[in-house]
């Protein structure tokens, strides 16, 4: 069954012009929003027992890389409620401004909210500072916030990527508290299988076209092999003008495409009849 | 996750007039990944007798392996192929033995009994039969086939047009599983022939 | 974390494995060979805990050995898998060996043939296959690079690039591995790596 993919489709490309409110959750600054804490004693064992009820996360698979070109960004599209497909359709890009992007691992209520709010943060920032933010200041503001929750069950793996005064950027952040910068990253319960393919195709020196068929390529085996990823493949281009999304495949067409003759994959290489 | 999850499967049979109809899925996979994608859980036994395996791999390898053997004995005796609702006495028999240390298996029988009615069956892992008049479905996603079964599956189906629902059935049913799928494989059982299908599905 | 990888080629079958011996942290040796050969033109790529490995493969090559001399003729490598499995199966509802395995082998007149058997028994003929963590990253991998016509030259690439991206990426990756292959003229080691 071929997907309806008009749900990925890009929306809006301009940075976003107001912070909307979000209420009383959203401080004046923008970074800490208040929640209401339940009335425990010890709020790090509750966490850990409510995140297993709680728990609304999904494999996936996401991958970023810099080249000469700029930074691909891919993911995929499918969202898991244990072994049951939840969604082929989830957008897990983030387009956080013109220049920024982020994608989605882990908890999506989590991932969602939390660059949601990086997005006002980063927002915020230009409107003080009267100029736009760099990926470098964007990730640790997302960092910072992470960091601050940390132990009470939030789940959320992210590359942060985008393209500032100082080039382009690359930052993995996740609800650890981790950030770090990068050339090549991989993130989801696929990150795995899509490296392999990753790693053995990429050089600085490759092409745009090259760039964008490896991070599409990458994705695409590590949706074959993952059950947990799947759906579509989603590829993003950032230069200095901003993102572009580059491509939108259906997987299955790609396995397909890739594999007209099923004689040439090792899984399904020995005639089934 | 559930020892039946581990490796996952989807299996359909489905009546038809004076025709029945048995499939799965393809992919053989070890919790989240993949291995392989040509991994058939429905197996033949005679001309007009088939039997699914779902559930854990290891143990469908071993029940069947028995089952071959016992249906061969059967024919030695018996100097005839065994009638399918016989068959799903022994089958259930088999699992049974194992009462307090079960096979991780749900068997799904489909045939034709010697009159030329469809036959079809499902049982749990220590051999509680259920018969049915319209299909049975089992494997890590079993919800939804149900839900594509009762919707698609109307009485009489001739050959070709149960062929058509069995395999809309499945395909659909796997595409919400994330643990079974990677295209299907049917068989349709009619008094003087077995057609067998691959069909192509999602392969993620 | 013992490691393998089997490739299925045009007319023979490439394995490798690590060579770490381990207990507990420490690693104990480096050059364990654990391509154990069965006869002439087989071996088992066997990975598990190490009493396992060592008194279940010893088993089932000894009993092979013995079938051999008993009727004066050897098991093909479909039948060795099998017979294999049915032995892991039988163990597995008293007292499980814990050890997963590939069985490669070359049949004359049927060409070269890989297996893929699990802990559980559970069988599969695989043209590509492994276990460990580091199958993860090598898996994907050899579905991009590998096709029916592989030649040795090109499977031996593809197993370079396995290890070179396990040893890359993998935290645990074992420092050293060991590349076979068999093939009409039997078992034959290419290169450690």
């Amino acid at each position: 069954m071929l997907l309806d993919t008009s749900v990925l489709e890009v929306r809006y490309n301009s940075s976003r012009a107001e912070a909307e409110p979000l209420g009383n959750i959203l401080a004046a600054d923008g970074a800490a929003a208040q929640f209401a804490l339940p009335a425990v004693k010890d709020i790090d064992a509750f966490e850990r027992e409510v995140v297993e009820m709680v728990k609304p996360s999904h494999g996936t698979t996401t991958l970023g890389f810099i080249f000469q070109g700029g930074v691909i960004i891919a993911v995929d599209s499918r969202a898991t409620m244990g072994s049951y497909i939840s969604s082929q359709t989830v957008k897990k890009v983030i387009e956080i401004n013109k220049y920024l992007l982020g994608t989605m691992a882990g908890g999506a209520a989590d991932c969602q909210f939390w660059q949601r709010n990086l997005g006002t943060q980063c927002r915020l920032f230009e409107l003080n500072n009267g100029k736009r933010i760099t990926v470098r200041a964007a990730s640790k503001l997302l960092s910072n916030t992470m960091f601050s929750y940390r132990g009470m069950g939030l789940s959320m793996g992210t590359m942060v990527a985008g393209w500032d005064p100082t080039g382009p950027g690359l930052y993995y952040v996740d609800s650890d508290g981790q950030r770090t910068k990068g050339q090549v990253f991989s993130v989801g319960s696929g990150s795995l299988y899509a490296y392999g393919v990753l790693d053995a195709g990429y050089s600085w020196d490759m092409s745009v076209d090259d760039a964008i068929e490896l991070g599409r390529r990458s994705i695409y085996h590590a949706t074959f092999r993952d059950c947990a990823s799947g759906g579509t493949v989603s590829v993003y281009h950032v230069t200095e003008d901003g993102w572009k999304k580059v491509r939108g495949d259906d997987v299955t067409e790609c396995h397909f495409e890739y594999y007209p003759d099923p004689s040439n994959h090792p899984s399904t290489g020995t005639p089934v009849i | 996750m559930s020892i039946f999850e581990y490796n996952g499967s989807a299996i359909i049979a489905m009546a038809g007039k004076d025709c029945v109809a048995i499939g799965s899925d393809l992919r053989f996979g070890v919790q989240l990944q993949t291995m392989t994608t040509d991994y058939k859980k429905v197996y033949q036994i005679h001309d007009k007798l088939f039997i699914g395996l779902g559930g854990l791999a290891t143990d469908t390898q071993t029940l069947h392996q028995r089952l071959v053997m016992r249906h061969n004995l059967y024919k030695l005796r018996e100097e005839r192929d065994i009638k399918p609702s016989t068959f799903a006495a022994l089958v259930s028999a088999i699992m049974y033995e194992k009462r307090f240390g079960p096979y991780f298996a749900s068997p799904v029988i489909a045939g034709l009994e010697p009159d030329g009615s469809p036959y079809i069956c499902g049982m749990d892992s220590i051999g509680a039969t259920e018969t049915a008049k319209d299909f049975i479905v089992t494997g890590t996603n079993s919800e939804s086939l149900f839900g594509m079964c009762e919707s698609m599956w109307r009485p009489e189906l001739e050959q070709e047009e149960l062929f058509e629902v069995i395999s809309q059935c499945l395909l659909s049913g796997i595409d919400r599983d994330a643990l079974a799928g990677w295209g299907a494989v049917v068989y349709v059982i009619t008094k003087d022939k077995v057609v067998a299908r691959t069909l192509k599905g999602r392969m993620d | 974390m013992d490691f393998f990888m089997g490739i299925k080629g045009k007319d023979f079958v490439l394995v490798c494995a690590d060579t770490s011996a381990v207990h507990s942290i420490i690693s104990i040796k480096q050059d364990e060979d654990k391509i154990i050969p069965v006869d002439t033109h087989k071996v088992f790529c066997i990975a598990g805990e190490a009493g396992d490995r060592v008194q279940f493969s010893e088993y089932i090559i000894a009993n092979i050995k013995l079938y051999s001399l008993r009727n004066e003729t050897g098991l093909s490598t479909k039948s060795v898998a099998h017979y294999t499995r049915g032995e892991l199966a039988t163990a597995l509802r008293k007292s499980p060996y814990h050890c997963n395995l590939l069985v490669a082998g070359f049949d004359e007149g049927m060409g070269p043939s890989l297996y893929w058997l699990d802990y559980l028994a559970t069988l599969h003929k695989v043209n590509t296959g492994g276990t460990g963590y580091g199958s993860y990253f090598a898996l994907s991998l050899f579905d991009k690079m590998w096709h029916p016509d592989l030649s040795e030259d090109e499977a031996v690439a593809m197993m370079e690039a396995g290890i070179a991206e396990i040893k890359k990426r993998l935290v645990v990756a074992p420092p050293h591995y060991i590349i076979k292959v068999v093939d009409k003229n039997g078992v034959r080691e290419v290169k450690k790596v």
